[in-house]
């Protein structure tokens, strides 16, 4: 294999997990924004994702387009859920215990998990079989071009969501300004949840399309949200675009440590990496800072 | 509050949990349970040093359990693979975990809010994955096995109960420590930074430099814990020090109560053996622990301990309030009238050059396309109250935020006296005598009043963290100094009944007045005042200009921003007007009120 194709090599893998990082960023970037907190829960809603699929399509024979829309709508309520039972009766507004919060959920859902599906790798089949076809000489798997596809489908949503929905509008409002959004008439409890909510199906599509090409277990989505977290600060905390960027970026940025210097050392060189932006422009590629104004 | 304990129940308050740790192994002879003690006496020391990151200095890091495991390898690899004595491997260890920190720490602490958490996260991450794959220094994934015990002459401590006496030595000590150090200056300007960073450097602390400082201080306290746990346990492996773990230290800080050594300890105590405790119930343990954990986070924020305290604190603080006090020291303060230009002896002579305590030269800042100061220029007379004014927006604030440090002109200079300082940082300027308060409201609400003032001397005062934290000599002199000063400060202020009072918990006219007393505290060379009596009623007001007056008459050169122009005309010896961005006038107030340039400004109109 020529230099040149394994560069295309790296580019698709890069982009393919790439691509899962920018979709849990974007839900970490989405309750950041309703409420200003990291949302630890987003890691299970990655691997809830996969296990619901798991389920209805393995365990009860489902066809997969429905079970693919099951499994995302039952994400999508647990983490409708999780704010009304756990963030929204808090009595502290303090971020760091509602981080914290989010933390002993995640904690909770993971026991949960282990007790439901048990603590063995599973397996799921890809969309549409697994013979590799060639995109520029580099082998690309149809699962790839799934995350690919689908990834750029959910964006395209997300933003009309965003830009001519009234309520993808009102949920704009409450991140600006929470109180003068309520005082206009926006729900603003109702935006938080709907930001869970949303979080919640973003987390479960991204472990669903990702679970063919590695395997499932009750902490699949730990690593994953993690680097989803990571993708979203290299981005800019909060600012969508920068999600999707920070997702692509940190994808790339790993597959190419891995191929071109070391892959045990891959996560090692990713987050140095994230280290040294974040000294560089300490709010991320894209971010506005968090500075005091006095 | 520490500095109102007597030096008895001080002393009383530490006698008896060291009388429970000395007792404990003689009515717990179980070495399981042994056992589990220990790793909370080790998961202590930990704990208190990351409570002085966490809940004093506001700083949150997920890498902590790096910093345990550093402690840990380097103590294992230096004795087995190298032959240090444990006890010098043990001081090596913490050396080289402090100098990473320091490393780590100082582009790290620049970094806020969710950024910050990342960052640590990610050092977390790499140091793991560096102690899993290097494995012929680290023994790999299966771990690092036959670490020595520690021994002092013939005696070793190669048993649950001798290491539990020498674990809870070095915790009790952390303790001692952290509580010397939380109250002290430093303890306070930590606390201060939480609060506002702005805010603590203008009275003086440096911030950045504290943060870092208190980050190597945990980290070298969870390098002796790391020590001790490798020569406890004689066998390491790096899953012990991985994120999870760094998670679970800083539930325990968050769980105990933030802002509280006891609540670490509390947190600590808690949460180290429920896993243990939930082993009970079989599968189920990792979901109960999950609900446990969310349930106190959802009802008791505060911590256990801070939630305790508090019912009773209140509890006390209700019996004092059926004191009667003394009505006379209750009324308001003699209403000053406005001091009139007739009766008061003009100091100063607008634009005259020689007396200038203050120069602006030239100044001016863009940001992005808008102008907010274009080439201002005036100067201040020493000893007169200078007023700023000028329609909202016309960079008032900008300026005084490049007076005190706050933002760095791109071009222009300050001169204080005949020494240039514009570029400098806040703290700098608060050294030198030049103090501030902010537009919107910035006092320390994580403190009472008298510890809002006693931050407010922390520029003329110098304990810092070796001579806090071991209370050298000099060290409560100076301590003593500082509170007898900030009483004598608020007493000025007429806030002395309220010193001991959390300053969140005063109208806003008093936390204006609490704002004051801190910036006048270390007696500056200029105050800079950012709208003074915004917000406040008539009375308020007029006892606010009688104070600011009475400032000036003590030799402090005043530098006033306000749209009160009653006020402004009334106690000012010189008028500067700022619009667009652009001086447009200067002159004596009653000059200043027929300008016509002025008018136009305010009302509207032709110019």
């Amino acid at each position: 294999m020529s230099t040149g194709d394994q560069l295309t090599q790296f580019i698709v893998s890069g982009l393919t997990t790439g691509s899962i990082y920018a979709l849990i960023a974007l839900g970490f970037c989405i309750i950041h924004n309703a409420i200003g907190i990291v949302n630890f829960t987003q890691v299970d809603f990655v691997t809830l994702g996969g296990m619901m699929m798991y389920t209805f399509f393995q365990s009860l024979n489902f066809p997969m387009p429905l079970a693919f829309v099951l499994g995302v709508l039952t994400v999508t309520a647990i983490g409708a859920l999780v704010e009304r039972f756990a963030i929204r009766p808090a009595k502290s507004r303090a971020v760091i215990v509602l981080i914290f919060i989010t933390i002993g959920v995640s904690i909770l859902m993971r026991g949960a998990f282990k007790i439901i599906w048990g603590t063995n790798q599973m397996a799921l089949p890809s969309f549409s079989g697994d013979t590799p076809f060639l995109i520029l000489r580099a082998a690309v798997l149809p699962q790839s071009l799934w995350i690919f596809v689908i990834t750029v489908i959910v964006v395209i949503l997300l933003h009309f969501f965003f830009s001519s929905t009234r309520v993808g509008k009102a949920m704009r409002a409450t991140s600006f300004n929470p109180k003068a959004a309520a005082l206009m008439g926006v729900n603003v409890n109702r935006m938080i949840l709907f930001s869970f909510a949303l979080s919640g199906a973003l987390g479960a599509v991204a472990g669903i399309i990702i679970v063919p090409i590695t395997t499932l277990s009750y902490d699949i989505g730990v690593i994953l949200g993690l680097k989803g977290f990571a993708a979203a600060v290299l981005g800019g905390y909060g600012n969508i675009i920068g999600a999707i960027i920070g997702g692509l970026s940190l994808g790339l940025l790993e597959s190419f440590g891995a191929g071109m210097i070391s892959s045990t050392y891959k996560d090692v060189i990713a987050f140095a990496i994230l280290l040294l932006v974040l000294f560089m422009k300490p709010s991320g590629l894209l971010g506005y800072g968090e500075k005091e104004r006095v | 509050m520490a500095a109102g304990l007597s030096k008895t129940k001080r002393l009383l308050s530490l006698i008896i949990p060291a009388l429970v740790i000395v007792i404990i192994p003689f009515l717990i002879p179980n070495p399981y349970y042994l056992n589990v003690i220990n790793i909370i006496g080790l998961n202590t020391i930990v704990v208190v040093g990351l409570s002085l990151l966490i809940g004093y200095a506001g700083q949150i890091s997920l890498g902590h359990a790096a910093f345990y495991g550093l402690g840990a390898y380097l103590s294992g690899i230096l004795t087995v693979t190298y032959s240090f004595s444990p006890w010098f491997a043990m001081i090596v260890a913490l050396l080289a975990t402090g100098l990473l920190a320091l490393a780590i720490g100082i582009p790290t602490l620049k970094l806020h809010g969710h950024y910050l958490v990342m960052a640590t996260l990610g050092f977390n991450l790499i140091i793991n994955i560096i102690l899993i794959q290097w494995d012929k220094m680290t023994g790999g994934p299966s771990g690092f096995p036959g670490i020595p015990s520690l021994t002092i002459g013939s005696w070793s401590f190669d048993s649950d109960k001798r290491m539990y006496y020498l674990i809870w030595f070095f915790a009790f000590a952390s303790i001692i420590l952290a509580l010397n150090l939380v109250s002290s200056r430093v303890g306070r300007g930590l606390r201060a930074l939480h609060g506002s960073e702005a805010a603590a450097a203008s009275v003086g602390v440096r911030t950045e430099s504290y943060k870092v400082k208190v980050f190597v201080l945990s980290a070298i306290f969870a390098s002796v814990a790391g020590s001790l746990y490798a020569h406890y346990l004689t066998f390491i492996s790096p899953k012990t020090f991985d994120i999870f773990f760094s998670v679970e230290l800083v539930t325990m800080v968050i769980v105990g109560g933030m802002g509280s050594i006891w609540g670490a300890l509390s947190g600590t105590v808690f949460l180290t053996p429920l896993p243990h405790v939930l082993h009970f119930f079989d599968e189920y343990k990792d979901v109960f622990y999950g609900l446990i954990l969310v349930l106190i986070l959802i009802f008791i924020p505060e911590g256990l301990v801070v939630a305790i305290q508090s019912r009773w604190l209140s509890k006390r603080r209700s019996e004092t309030e059926e004191i009667p006090v003394d009505a006379a020291k209750l009324s308001v303060r003699p209403v000053h009238d406005y001091p009139t230009h007739g009766c008061e002896k003009r100091r100063a002579v607008p634009g005259s050059g020689n007396q200038a305590i203050l120069r602006v030269e030239n100044v001016s800042i863009r940001f992005g396309g808008l102008m907010a100061l274009g080439q201002v220029s005036f100067e201040m007379p020493e000893g007169s109250i200078t007023a700023l004014i000028g329609p909202n927006g016309a960079g008032k604030t900008t300026l005084i935020n490049v007076i005190s440090g706050a933002s760095q002109p791109q071009l222009g200079k300050v001169f204080f006296r005949d020494r240039e300082i514009s570029g400098r940082q806040p703290y700098h300027m608060a050294a030198m005598g030049l103090n501030r308060t902010f537009q919107n409201l910035q006092i320390f609400e994580n403190m009472t009043v008298l510890e809002n003032v006693m931050v407010g001397l922390h520029a003329k005062t110098r304990n810092e963290f070796v001579s806090s934290l071991f209370r050298l000599p000099g060290f409560s002199r100076e301590e003593r100094e500082i509170e007898q000063k900030a009483w004598e400060v608020l007493k000025f202020f007429h806030l002395e009944e309220k010193g001991l009072w959390p300053a969140s918990s005063l109208s806003y006219g008093e936390q204006k007045r609490i704002e004051m007393a801190r910036a006048l505290a270390s007696a500056p060379t200029i105050l800079l005042l950012d709208e003074p009596v915004a917000g406040l009623n008539m009375t308020e007001t007029r006892e606010m200009a009688g104070t600011i007056s009475e400032i000036r008459s003590q030799g402090v050169s005043v530098l006033l921003i306000e749209h009160d122009m009653n006020l402004v005309m009334g106690i000012s010896d010189k008028v500067v007007v700022l619009n667009y961005g652009r001086k447009i006038a200067e002159g004596y107030p009653e000059d200043i009120q027929r300008d016509e340039k002025v008018l136009a400004a305010y009302l509207g109109g032709v110019a």
